[in-house]
């Protein structure tokens, strides 16, 4: 293989088996009711090496389809019977998953095209004066808000080198760094979610940091808040003087 | 009321007001008007806030009527609020489109047309107020049943789910999309 880096920029992009299918089929100007399935598998399970060897953990569903591709393949090799039955093509079902998965996919597109609340237009905002009350509370910043923050993350470092990974010698383990993080926020106290992290981390620093941070959470060691709904995720740590926070932890919570 | 003082009470209803204010409520506050009536009112107010030309418009979305911006001033206005603009990922988009033909349907249903797990992104749409849970179905392990919701109307601007390209449409789009593909 030439440069592993443009299968990884692509792979990315994909959403699952039949999106790759799909991008196969397209990249190969293939009739999509008439697909060459050696060639296409034989694309699709190189694909799936390079994934294997980013350790990309999305490989389970990827294999169904896998092994869907080698049964179709051999049903093709067979010898097709001289009388004429009306057999139906290996490939049909295959295909009509392709095409109704393309459906949606284009009607994803269609959505983007509308007039979207908060991207293209806007309403008048108004702030009810009962509730005014809870908007300034801080809120406990949810899962989801914080894989958002990695994800932002993860997508705004330029990993310009794939090496970066293959190179990187001094990897930390988990304890190591969740016992890092205790250290530096125990003389901050409370920090911003994007301060947890240097000013160029390598992608293995971002996940190792974000799983410490996700242990700490769980074990209750820090809590992930904002000021208000959207604003910047703050880590705080409570772990040992909980006199002193509970009544910050009250108001969180 | 006077017939102009009217249209220009449910014109102020409609200002002030979070979310879209429907003919249903209208009904309510004015008593003595009949459906019809009020549509007349709603309509009129419409067509003249397009007629006049300001930076905002009177729209009918999600089956009520709300004053929004015009999409030209979007850059502007987020700078203003310095807000993040309404972004979902394309997974997300995906299982909203699917849930949005074919609701109710299942996680599973909805991994079977995608190929992927889409639990996770379930809970963020969930959490976005965009889809919801409206009941189980009656299979094997009673799955929840997602539906769309009036908010999913509201952040893209429907008056309701008949506002999306039907699916035949979308069929038409394929064959176009395979012509242009065959010229290749």
């Amino acid at each position: 293989m030439v440069s592993t880096e443009p299968c990884l920029i692509k792979l990315q992009a994909f959403e699952g088996p039949l999106d790759l299918l799909l991008y196969l089929i397209k990249k190969n100007e293939v009739n999509i009711y008439d697909i060459p399935i050696a060639v296409i598998t034989e694309q699709y399970l190189m694909y799936l090496e390079v994934m294997r060897e980013l350790n990309l953990e999305i490989v389970g569903d990827y294999l169904m389809i896998a092994a869907e591709l080698g049964l179709i393949k051999s049903k093709m090799l067979l010898p097709k019977p001289e009388v004429e039955e009306e057999e139906e093509d290996p490939r049909a079902e295959l295909v009509r998953r392709l095409l109704e998965y393309r459906r949606y996919k284009e009607a994803a597109g269609t959505l983007l095209a509308f007039d979207i609340l908060e991207r293209d237009v806007f309403t008048r905002i108004i702030q009810d004066e009962d509730d005014s009350d809870e908007i300034n509370q801080p809120v406990r910043t949810d899962l989801w808000s914080l894989i958002e923050a990695f994800r932002a993350l993860w997508n705004r470092k330029d990993f310009s080198s794939i090496s970066n990974i293959s190179l990187e010698l001094e990897l930390l383990t988990l304890e190591q760094k969740v016992s890092e993080l205790i250290t530096k926020l125990k003389t901050h106290k409370n920090v911003l979610f994007e301060e947890l992290f240097s000013e160029n981390p390598t992608r293995f620093e971002i996940v190792i940091t974000f799983l410490a941070v996700l242990e700490l959470i769980k074990s209750g060691l820090l809590i992930a808040y904002q000021d208000f709904p959207y604003s910047p995720i703050q880590i705080l740590y409570v772990g040992d003087n909980p006199p002193y926070y509970s009544k910050v932890v009250d108001e969180i919570a | 009321m006077e017939k102009n003082n009217i249209k220009k009470a449910i014109e102020s209803i409609i200002f002030i007001s979070e979310r879209p204010v429907s003919s249903k409520r209208l009904l309510q506050v004015f008593q003595d008007l009949k459906r019809d009536e009020i549509q007349k009112y709603l309509d009129e107010l419409v067509n003249e806030w397009n007629a006049i030309n300001r930076g905002f418009k009177l729209h009918e979305v999600a089956d009520g009527y709300q004053f929004r911006t015009n999409s030209e001033y979007s850059d502007i206005i987020i700078r203003f609020k310095q807000s993040k603009p309404f972004r979902l990922s394309r997974a997300a988009l995906e299982v909203l489109a699917i849930t949005a033909y074919k609701q109710p349907i299942t996680r599973v249903e909805i991994d079977e047309i995608r190929g992927v797990d889409s639990s996770g992104v379930i809970g963020l749409l969930l959490e976005k107020r965009l889809i919801e849970i409206k009941g189980r179905k009656e299979v094997i392990g009673r799955p929840f049943l997602y539906v769309t919701t009036g908010g999913f109307l509201e952040t893209f601007g429907l008056k309701s789910l008949a506002d999306l390209p039907t699916l035949k449409e979308l069929v038409e789009i394929e064959k176009s999309l395979e012509q242009s593909a065959k010229v290749y």
